[in-house]
């Protein structure tokens, strides 16, 4: 069976004062159809830019290798092809929801957009769009189909960013760091939901952040970056208890248990017992 | 005894007075008469010849500088021309030509100025350039050269303020539309497979250009006073033509024994100007779904 999205030792490279600069060093992995799966990595490892070279958003990046959709490279698509991919095929969620919400159009208007840019009647696209947001726990839906983004919570707000990002029924939703602009009760409700979605729709979920602690109760996978590559990647629970690479295993021991002696320092990656190995 | 702090808590924080007066999301009574005094200057300038008690044109120096009468309501000026009849006519001159300039500077600027905000560095450059030489170009100047080429009137002095009015409408567009290109949303659309022609019309322009609705009717004074003062050295409207800058300018010796000549055109100036800032001052609150929020 062919893998929904496949990332063939992709490689991305910026301009930069002195040269390209690569940001991307060979990405190599996967994301079967109905699966969850993480990507982890410290800031800067390359993990939204490898979702961003997914979607081809970074004009001035020059991409390399092979991003296959359903066997199908996407990086040779025309810009009016990808655009068919944007939405429909493949779902993006962003870190901040207030950002990522045009503030002078309502948010039924932008839930309906994915819908009536492909077409579909406006009436229709109005009663997918309250069902939906109805489905992800907005209160009123329909009333509330007419406020603006100003008006909702932080949480409400993601909850209508994610009905944006799957309305058109995408196979596959990447979600950036969804939950990170977020307050804990809050991430866990967003988090339950992006599950029950992907459940209901058997839609992959590509969830990627830099907390491990929501990643075990979430994901079917993890992908571990590091310097613009993966370092490691197994089922979650693996991972967790034999993790191979120090980067890993390092990542792993800074995350503060409840359980940890108050006294002990907080354990942090050492990064100079690494360079030897990885560079 | 009452000490500042305690006045400020009584009355409680200072709102802004027509906030005051205003429901949520509708006009306040000051926004209301704004309304209606530049609804009314835009239905004189429609029908006001209709309206006029006399022949703006016909020249009586038996009745040169009468004052304000059952008969002449606004007096007459030192021509014995009714000034009410010509200040009517001239709503129509003063706010075409000005409504003419503001509408082909701000398509233009806008044009322009997104054109430069959107297309890449040479394009921001070269019509960045193309903006300076039209900044450096002052409107008399300009509106000189023209009426020596094309004869003096009215219709010189507008070419002339279209040419040097949009390079500000093109600046201020660019920088507007810099500000929201870059904007998280513009780019949450563009995933969700949002095309460029409708990123720019539906996303970008309409958060960029709230304070260029502020600017036009801003404008309205600037451009109306502009081509008052063209025609007051002689390149906009010529001499008997009901335009209010020219009749003001005509009336401005007699100030002393003829004050109606100057004041009336003067007021309707002064009523289109205010009017329009306010009703300008009322869209912008009105599309920023934000303030309307705050009103309520």
């Amino acid at each position: 069976m062919t893998p929904l999205l496949e990332l063939d030792d992709l490689r991305a490279s910026f301009p930069g004062p002195d040269g390209p600069v690569e940001v991307l060093r060979g990405v190599t992995m996967s994301v079967a159809a109905g699966e969850k799966v993480a990507l982890v990595g410290e800031s800067g490892s390359g993990k939204s830019v490898t979702a961003r070279a997914v979607l081809r958003l970074d004009r001035d990046a020059s991409l390399s290798g092979r991003v296959l959709l359903d066997g199908k490279d996407v990086l040779g698509l025309s810009e009016r092809a990808m655009r068919d991919v944007r939405g429909a095929r493949i779902g993006l969620v962003f870190q901040d929801p207030l950002a990522s919400l045009n503030p002078v159009m309502t948010i039924g208007w932008q839930i309906m957009q994915p819908l009536l840019i492909r077409g579909v009647k406006k009436k229709e696209a109005r009663r997918r769009g309250v069902e939906l947001l109805g489905r992800l726990g907005v209160r009123d839906a329909d009333r509330r189909f007419d406020d603006y983004p100003h008006q909702f919570s932080g949480g409400m707000r993601q909850r209508v960013v994610i009905a944006i990002a799957v309305i058109a029924e995408p196979a596959l939703l990447i979600a950036d760091e969804p939950t990170t602009a977020l307050d804990v009760r809050v991430q866990a409700q967003v988090l339950t939901l992006l599950r029950e979605l992907a459940a209901e729709r058997s839609m992959s979920v590509l969830l990627i952040t830099h907390d491990l602690g929501i990643v075990a109760g979430f994901a079917d996978r993890v992908v571990v970056m590091r310097h613009g590559a993966p370092v490691e990647q197994g089922v979650v629970d693996d991972i967790y208890a034999r993790p191979q690479h120090p980067y890993t295993r390092g990542l792993l021991a800074s995350v503060p248990r409840i359980d940890d002696d108050p006294s002990r320092r907080l354990s942090t990656v050492d990064e100079a017992a690494l360079e030897g190995e990885v560079r | 005894m009452k000490t500042a702090v305690a006045d400020t808590v009584e009355r409680g924080p200072a709102v802004p007075r027509r906030r005051r007066f205003a429901p949520a999301g509708r006009a306040s009574i000051v926004d209301r008469v704004a309304l209606a005094i530049a609804g009314l200057m835009v239905l004189i300038a429609l029908v006001g010849p209709l309206l006029a008690p006399h022949d703006p044109y016909s020249v009586n120096l038996g009745q040169a500088l009468h004052a304000p009468s059952a008969d002449h309501w606004f007096g007459t000026d030192a021509n014995g021309r009714d000034i009410f009849s010509r200040v009517l006519y001239g709503a129509r001159v003063s706010l075409l030509a000005t409504v003419i300039v503001i509408a082909v500077a701000t398509l233009i600027g806008t044009i322009v100025g997104t054109l430069a905000a959107l297309g890449g560095r040479v394009a921001d450059e070269v019509l960045m350039r193309i903006c300076d030489i039209g900044l450096s170009l002052p409107a008399i100047i300009l509106a000189l050269g023209l009426a020596a080429a094309l004869g003096p009137g009215l219709r010189s002095a507008v070419i002339a303020l279209c040419l040097t009015w949009w390079p500000g409408y093109a600046r201020l567009v660019r920088t507007l539309v810099r500000d929201v290109r870059d904007a998280e949303y513009v780019e949450a659309a563009r995933t969700l497979g949002v095309s460029t022609p409708r990123l720019v019309f539906r996303h970008v322009l309409p958060n960029s250009l709230d304070t260029l609705y502020v600017q036009t009717t801003l404008d309205v004074s600037a451009v109306m006073l502009v081509i008052s003062g063209l025609s007051f050295v002689g390149v906009g409207a010529q001499v008997p033509s009901a335009e209010w800058g020219a009749m003001i300018a005509g009336a401005a010796g007699n100030l002393t024994n003829g004050w109606w000549a100057v004041v009336f055109p003067g007021l309707a100036i002064m009523l289109t100007a205010v009017s329009f800032n306010l009703v300008g001052d009322w869209l912008r609150v009105r599309n920023d779904p934000t303030l309307r929020g705050r009103r309520s």
